[in-house]
C-alpha cells in the first residue's frame, strides 16, 4: 500500500526502516562528540603523566603548607643535571589556597552583582537605558585581559596603596612581607569585573526568556514586583545562574597574565586571622605561577612542577562543570519539562 | 436582581438545545460534590443533577464593588475596548461573553490594571473600586483585592503546593509557616476541583500536570488569596463536564461574599452560573442587561444572532 503511494505521488513515505541519511548523521555526530571526550580525557592523562614525578616524590604533602614555596620551586629550578639527583620537594598550599582564595571570592561577588545588575537592566531601567548598557557589557566581556592587569597596576594598586593600607599594618607584617598594594584584594577587585559581563550577559538572558505569564501570575496575586521577580524569575533561572558561575569559574581559574601583574606574585599565604589586612597580603595563584615558570621550563623537574600545576586546574575545571552540572539537575526539577 | 429562583429556564427546545437548569446554591447549604457515577450518566444533563434545594434563594443583596466609567483601551492604533462602562457587584456573577478578539480580556486585564504592563496599551476612562479611582492606587494593593485567573494556565515552576501557597507566602511581610497554609491550599484545591487528583503528592512540580489540571490548579491558586473580586478568563475552556461543575459550583458559592466576572465562551455556562451577562462585539459593550434580558430579549440584532448561535 505504502509503495502504491509512494509511486503515484512521488513523495517518499516514512518506511519501517531506519532512514539511512539519519543513521549517518548520528553516527557522525556520536563519533564527533566521543573524540572530543577522548580528547579531553586524553589530555587530563597526558599532563598527569607528566606531572607525576612532582606528585610522587612529594605524596600528599604536595598539597600541603611547609617552608617556602618560592624557594622550593627555586631549588627545584636548580637542580643539578643527573637525574638521579632531580629535585622535587614542593609544598604547593600557598599558592592552591591563593587559587581558591581570589576565584572564590571573586565568583561569589560577581555572581550577586551580576543578579542584581541583570534584574535592574530587565525589569526595572528605562528602556533606553536598556538597550545602552547591553551591548557595553557585551563588549566588556571581550576586553583582553591584559588591559586590565596594566589599568590594575598604574591605578588600582596604587590606590590601594594609599588608601587602604596604614604604617602599623605595614610595619605589622615587615618580617614576613612587605605590603604596596598588590595584593589578594586587587586580584580580587579585577577578576570580578573581569568575569562580570560574561555572566550579566547569561542571566540577562535567561531573565528575559522568563515567560511573561509567570510574572504576571505573580503580580496578579498582589505580590510587588521586586518581590515577583526574586520569587518567580530568579527562582526559575537558578539553573542559569550556576552555570554562568561555573563558566566565571574556569575563567577565574585560568586567569593568569593580569593576576600576575596585580597580585604581588609572591608565593604566599594570606591568613584570615590577619583580619582586614587579609585582603592587603600578597599572593600568587597556580596559573600565574605557570605563567612566571615559563623560563624554566627546560629544566626537567621544573617542567614537571609546572605540569602538575596544570593538571590541578584542569580537575577543577572538570570538577567546577560536574557539579555545576549536578546542582543543575536538581534545581531543574520543577522547571519545563521536569518529572 | 439576579435571585431568579426559577429553575427551569427558557423554552429552547425550538433549537433542539435540552433546557437548562440553574444552579441555586443556598449560602446556608455545605458544599456538595458531584460523584463519579452521578455524572457520568448522562452528560448533557449534568447541570441538573446540581440543582439543590430549588427553593432556596441566592444572596438577596448586591453591593457594588468596581464601576467602570467609559473604559477604552488601545493597543497602537488598535481599539480593543471602546467606551466601556459596566458594574461589578459583589453578591453576583457578571460573565462577558462575546465572539474571540472583541476584547473580554483586555478589559478583565483593566480591571486589575495588567494591561498596563504592556508596553503598548493606552487607556483611558476611569474605574473605581469602593468609589476610588483604582489609577490612584497603588497597583499591589488593588491586585490584593482584585484577583485574577489567566486564560492560558499559568502555574509556576514549582511544586503544586508552592503554587498554591505562593500568594499567601509572598504578599504578605511575615511569611506564614507550612503549618498554617495547609489547611488554606487544601481547601482551594476543594474549591477548585482538583484535590482528589493531586491529594497524593503535593510537592509533585506543578508544570508536569495535563493543561485542565493546571488550569483548575491556577484557579486554586487565585482563590487561596481570598481576593474581593475574582476575575476569570475562561475558567473551564479546557474542562472536563465535571470538574466544569464543581468550577461553577464554587463560582455560585463564592458569589454570596464577593463580586466575580467571568469571561466564558459557552453561552449555557453563562446563562448556569451569571447574574449579569455583558455582551462585546468588536471592542464594544454591544448589550449589558440581567441574564434573563439578554439571553431571552436581547436589544440589539447583534446579540440576538450571537445567543441564538448564528453569529457569522
Ligand atoms: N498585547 C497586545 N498587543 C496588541 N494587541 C493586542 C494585545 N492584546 C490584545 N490585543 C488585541 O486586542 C483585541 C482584543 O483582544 P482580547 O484578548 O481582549 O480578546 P478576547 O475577547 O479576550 O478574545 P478571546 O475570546 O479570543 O480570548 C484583539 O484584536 C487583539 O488583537
Ligand atoms: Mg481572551
Amino acid at each position: 500500500m505504502s509503495s502504491l503511494t509512494y509511486e503515484a505521488t512521488g513523495i517518499p513515505v516514512e518506511s519501517e526502516e531506519a532512514d539511512p541519511v539519519n543513521r549517518r548523521v548520528e553516527l557522525l555526530l556520536g563519533a564527533l562528540a566521543s573524540s572530543v571526550l577522548l580528547f579531553i580525557a586524553g589530555m587530563i592523562l597526558f599532563t598527569l603523566f607528566k606531572a607525576w614525578p612532582s606528585f610522587a616524590a612529594n605524596g600528599l604533602a604536595w598539597f600541603g603548607a611547609g617552608g617556602n614555596v618560592d624557594a622550593q620551586l627555586t631549588d627545584i629550578f636548580n637542580s643539578p643535571a643527573d637525574p638521579a639527583d632531580y629535585i622535587y620537594k614542593l609544598r604547593a598550599w600557598p599558592l592552591i589556597w591563593s587559587t581558591i582564595l581570589i576565584s572564590a571570592l571573586s565568583v561569589l561577588l560577581a555572581t550577586f552583582i551580576a543578579v542584581f545588575s541583570s534584574i535592574f537592566i530587565v525589569h526595572f531601567a528605562p528602556g533606553p537605558l536598556q538597550k545602552l548598557i547591553e551591548p557595553v557589557v557585551k563588549y566588556l566581556a571581550a576586553v583582553p585581559s591584559v588591559v586590565y592587569g596594566l589599568i590594575g597596576i598604574l591605578v588600582l594598586v596604587p590606590w590601594i596603596n594609599s588608601t587602604f593600607i596604614t604604617e602599623e599594618m605595614r610595619s605589622s607584617v615587615a618580617y614576613v612581607i612587605q605590603l604596596d598594594g598588590s595584593s589578594v584584594m586587587a586580584g580580587v577587585m579585577i577578576l570580578t569585573v573581569m568575569i562580570l559581563p560574561i555572566m550579566i550577559a547569561l542571566i540577562v538572558d535567561s531573565l528575559r526568556a522568563v515567560p511573561l505569564n509567570w510574572r504576571e501570575g505573580a503580580l496578579a496575586l498582589g505580590v510587588n514586583k521586586w518581590r515577583a521577580v526574586r520569587t518567580v524569575s530568579v527562582r526559575a533561572i537558578r539553573p542559569a545562574i550556576v552555570a554562568a558561575a561555573v563558566l566565571a569559574t574556569a575563567r577565574a581559574l585560568g586567569e593568569a597574565i593580569m593576576l600576575a601583574m596585580v597580585t604581588g606574585s609572591i608565593g604566599f599565604a594570606p591568613n584570615p586571622f590577619d583580619g582586614f589586612l587579609f585582603f592587603m597580603e600578597p599572593s600568587r595563584p597556580l596559573a600565574p605561577s605557570i605563567l612566571d615558570g615559563e623560563e624554566g621550563l627546560s629544566v626537567v623537574p621544573f617542567g614537571e612542577t609546572m605540569y602538575a600545576f596544570g593538571f590541578i586546574l584542569i580537575v577543577s575545571c572538570v570538577f567546577f562543570s560536574f557539579s555545576g552540572w549536578a546542582i543543575r539537575q536538581s534545581l531543574g526539577r520543577y522547571s519545563i519539562g521536569a518529572r | 436582581m439576579g435571585i431568579e429562583s426559577a429553575d427551569e429556564v427558557h423554552d429552547r427546545t425550538e433549537s433542539g438545545i435540552p433546557p437548562i437548569k440553574r444552579i441555586v446554591v443556598n449560602g446556608e447549604m455545605p458544599p456538595v460534590r458531584v460523584s463519579q457515577g452521578e455524572a457520568n450518566g448522562a452528560p448533557t444533563h449534568i447541570a441538573e443533577s446540581f440543582v439543590i434545594d430549588q427553593g432556596a434563594m441566592a444572596p438577596a443583596w448586591t453591593e457594588e464593588r468596581m464601576k467602570v466609567e467609559s473604559l477604552g483601551v488601545r493597543f497602537d492604533r488598535k481599539e480593543a475596548v471602546k467606551d466601556v462602562s459596566i458594574e461589578v457587584n459583589s453578591g453576583e456573577v457578571l460573565a462577558l461573553i462575546g465572539p474571540s478578539g472583541c476584547g473580554k480580556t483586555t478589559l478583565l486585564r483593566s480591571l486589575n490594571k495588567l494591561v498596563d504592563l504592556t508596553p503598548t496599551a493606552v487607556r483611558s476612562g476611569r474605574i473605581m473600586l469602593d468609589g476610588q479611582d483604582t489609577d490612584l492606587m497603588d497597583d499591589t494593593l488593588l491586585r490584593k483585592k482584585v484577583g485574577m485567573l489567566f486564560q492560558q494556565p499559568n502555574p509556576f515552576p514549582m511544586s503544586i503546593f508552592d503554587n498554591v501557597a505562593y500568594g499567601l507566602r509572598e504578599r504578605g511581610t511575615k511569611r506564614p509557616g507550612k503549618k498554617e497554609l495547609e489547611p488554606i491550599v487544601v481547601d482551594a484545591l476543594e474549591r477548585a476541583g482538583i484535590w482528589a487528583e493531586v491529594s497524593d503528592n503535593l510537592s509533585h512540580p506543578a508544570l508536569s500536570l495535563s493543561g485542565g489540571q493546571q488550569q483548575r490548579l491556577c484557579i486554586a491558586r487565585s482563590l487561596a488569596v481570598r481576593p474581593e473580586v475574582l476575575l476569570l478568563d475562561e475558567p473551564c475552556s479546557a474542562l472536563d463536564p465535571i470538574s466544569t461543575a464543581i468550577i461553577e459550583e464554587t463560582i455560585v458559592e463564592l458569589k454570596s461574599e464577593i463580586a466575580i466576572v467571568i469571561v466564558t465562551h459557552n453561552l449555557q455556562q453563562a446563562e448556569r452560573v451569571a447574574d449579569q451577562v455583558g455582551f462585546m462585539y468588536l471592542g464594544d459593550l454591544v448589550e449589558y442587561g440581567s441574564v434573563e434580558q439578554v439571553f431571552n430579549a436581547p436589544m440589539a440584532e447583534r446579540t440576538k444572532d450571537y445567543v441564538r448561535g448564528d453569529f457569522g
